[in-house]
């Protein structure tokens, strides 16, 4: 019998609900999402309180539909929901407590930055004043304050992404959930915005973080939810799932001008197992030990005198995890 | 020596100036500044709201040229008794209560004839006239003796009456249904749903802000924008009617009462009708579609048959009051008969056998296929008072259902 999750890493030894004293940012107990025939969520437990916590799952895993569940946009077909002790759905108290960023792109584009953010500041009950001196911090935050005064439709996609942000920020919130916030942004802007997550982070604010990008979330955070169609495939440290794929078969992938001399090369070595040429630039190294292999690897290069210009690892993605969390449980 | 007890600080004094009402007034505030500007940034709003401003003007410009030309009355019409003088026996009737008047033979004609003949409707009075009133106090018929009040000037009443009937079916028509219900139509019934399409809606609801309290602050602010648009525009009849009205004075000054009934009535029509509209918005896209032509139509005809009705059965009426332009159109009746206390007067000029020439009255037809008697009751200011009640009633009921369906609605 396949078990419903797995608990990889420390401090998560079963999975037995454990009782808190006090009530946890989120609780998410038992539960379903069903759109007529389709599942979307199938009874999911977890609790969340402080940390950053990347959801991880491919396009249609059930994570944007957890985050909905949990910011009371939708409500569980089954099972119960609490923010904060509260129930989201009925009740908009714990709202004082969150904040939000959707994956929606739609934004009031007619509007200023500094407008937004302070229009829904003031829907904490802020003065005016208030809320545009709050309006103000947080957008200097995110670091749009040169184009706080510049209409939303204008901005880029990662300026838009960052005022999403900045709303959900403003009125100093102790959850803060972002939907794929990385999402069609470019490198400098996810380099920003992923600063901005990890400083939150350092605040002490309890931030949820979905993408389907591994390497996204492993330059956020350590602790990680992993959903599969609509299900809780694991959740706990991503390192220890990380050690856990080091030892399944891996390949590494290494452009050079004489791949078959370096091939010969680090074929000596005890965890390689194979080696492939797919072109005539390009070796292929299978190995089940990925760490032990990475750590070899450079003398093994210097020792073969060839030229290597890139070396990548196309099993290290959330497919090849899955493919392994899936594989590991039939 | 034994210390003295620590005084231990008491709770944090309340700042007055922060309560759970200042709170949600900035809420309701934001909201509704919030949806006001965003309306002010749509481009259906100036649409709509020019083709009002044009409607109206078109309108008024007719208003001014007929006022300005004056009526056109045929020849039969001026000499009403045929005698070759024009207008030498007008009524002086002044509209009060009383059932006879004596001595109103102006050209004396009825006084000309034999004693004996003087007295036709049988009081004991020669040449006076006969008012007969209902349990209402209102004037149904009139006897009156030979040649008395027999040529009235009819160009005076005749422009009175298109003067009055202008305003009160333009009110009923104009702003009520033309300008009333569409506005809210087309812009109120999208102050969720369009959120909704357009993915935003999150950003006001994600927010420490009660679902049902976003609908009403979101009907606040349409209002915002409708109520001065309307108000305007009711403003800008006043004054165009005032000063190209009928009469001797340079301003109507007397017609502003019944443009403060209208303009009650407008409010009135566009709150309850955004309520409505709203609400109809929140039901899926294709049956809120059905639902609101299918509401718009059924008010549009219970206008027609409630104003074609207007002097006609109860269970007429009682039919027709299922509608929001029936209590609407009430206001205006009940403000129409306070403000214009003569409308008996008016009443019973239409009632003078002078005025008919066969089947046709002028008077009746212009005045009557327009205005009402009040109802439910005759009294104006009661029937205002239930008239009010009533389509507050249906805004609070509107707002309830609106409010029950938003909270269950889910935004995916």
């Amino acid at each position: 019998m396949m078990p419903d999750m797995q608990q990889v890493g420390e401090g998560q030894p079963n999975q037995e609900w454990q009782k808190i004293p006090e009530a946890p940012a989120i609780m998410v107990d038992h539960v379903s999402k069903w759109y007529g025939q389709v599942i979307g969520l199938n009874d999911v437990s977890l609790a969340i309180s402080g940390g950053v916590t990347g959801v991880l799952g491919m396009n249609g895993a059930g994570k944007s539909t957890l985050l909905k569940m949990i910011v009371g946009r939708i409500q569980p077909s089954q099972g119960q929901i609490r923010l904060f002790g509260t129930d989201p759905f009925k009740n908009p108290a714990p709202y004082h407590r969150l904040g939000y960023v959707s994956e929606s792109e739609k934004l009031y584009d007619w509007m200023t930055g500094l407008d937004f953010v302070t229009t829904l500041a003031r829907l904490h009950g802020n003065t005016r004043d208030e809320a545009k001196e709050k309006a103000l911090h947080v957008l200097d935050f995110v670091g749009l304050t040169d184009v706080a005064n510049k209409e939303i439709g204008k901005y880029s996609k990662g300026m838009r992404q960052r005022v999403k942000i900045a709303h959900a920020l403003v009125n100093d919130p102790d959850l803060i959930v972002l939907d794929e916030p990385l999402q069609g942004c470019d490198p400098l802007a996810r380099t920003t915005i992923m600063n901005v997550i990890r400083e939150l982070g350092a605040m002490g604010k309890t931030i949820i973080v979905t993408s389907h990008i591994l390497s996204e979330i492993e330059r956020i955070t350590e602790q990680i939810v992993i959903l599969h169609n609509g299900r809780l495939l694991a959740l706990g440290n991503l390192h220890a799932i990380r050690e856990l794929l080091d030892h399944i078969p891996h390949r590494i992938l290494l452009r050079t001008p004489n791949p078959r001399d370096l091939g010969r090369t680090v074929l000596h070595h005890p965890s390689v197992y194979g080696v492939r040429f797919p072109n005539p630039q390009e070796l292929i190294i299978e190995t089940n030990n990925l760490s032990d292999v990475h750590q070899g690897l450079p003398a093994l290069i210097v020792e073969s005198g060839v030229q290597v210009t890139a070396i990548e690892n196309p099993d290290d993605n959330l497919e090849s995890l899955l493919g392994y969390l899936i594989g590991g449980r039939s | 020596m034994q210390q003295p007890p620590q005084m231990t600080p008491g709770p944090p004094k309340r700042n007055l100036s922060e309560t759970v009402w200042t709170k949600l007034d900035r809420k309701a505030t934001a909201v509704a500044e919030f949806t006001m500007r965003q309306y002010r940034k749509k481009r259906s709003t100036w649409v709509l709201g020019s083709i009002g401003v044009i409607l109206v003007s078109i309108v008024l410009l007719f208003y001014i040229d007929a006022m300005s030309e004056g009526p056109n009355l045929p020849e039969w019409i001026s000499d009403n008794d045929g005698d070759g003088l024009i207008d030498e026996d007008p009524s002086e009737w002044d509209g009060s209560q009383l059932k006879s008047v004596g001595d109103v033979d102006n050209d004396g004609d009825c006084w000309a004839r034999e004693p004996f003949d003087r007295d036709w409707n049988g009081d004991g009075i020669d040449c006076n006239v006969i008012y007969n009133y209902d349990s209402n106090g209102v004037l149904v018929s009139i006897d009156a003796d030979p040649n008395v009040d027999e040529d009235p000037n009819e160009a005076v009443f005749l422009e009175e009456t298109v003067h009055r009937s202008f305003l009160v079916g333009f009110a009923k028509f104009g702003f009520i249904f033309v300008l009333g219900l569409f506005l809210p139509m087309f812009l109120a019934t999208g102050l969720i749903r369009n959120e909704q399409e357009a993915g935003t809606l999150h950003y006001l609801v994600g927010k420490p802000i009660a679902r049902a309290e976003i609908l009403m602050y979101r009907v606040l602010g349409f209002l915002g924008i409708a109520w001065p648009y309307f108000i305007g525009l009711i403003l800008l009849c006043a004054l165009v009617t005032g000063f190209f009205g009928p009469g001797d004075s340079i301003f109507r000054f007397s017609d502003l009462g019944i443009w403060f009934g209208i303009m009650l009535a407008v409010l009135l029509a566009v709150l309850v009708y955004s309520v409505i509209f709203v609400t109809f918005g929140l039901i899926g896209r294709k049956f809120g579609y059905i639902a609101v032509f299918f509401y718009a139509t059924f008010e549009f005809f219970m206008l027609l048959l409630g104003t074609a009705s207007s002097g006609s059965s109860v269970r007429m009426k009682a039919l027709t009051s299922m509608s929001v332009s029936f209590w609407c159109t009430e206001i205006i009746n009940s403000t129409a008969w306070l403000v214009w206390g003569d409308w008996n007067y008016w009443n019973g000029l239409t009632k003078l056998p002078a005025w008919s020439q066969g089947d046709f009255n002028p008077l009746e037809l212009a005045l009557w296929g327009i205005w009402g008697t009040p109802f439910p009751t005759a009294n104006p200011l009661l029937n205002m008072a239930l008239s009010i009640v009533v389509l507050l009633m249906i805004t609070g009921v509107g707002i309830l259902v609106g409010q029950s369906m938003f909270k269950k609605r889910e935004l995916h």
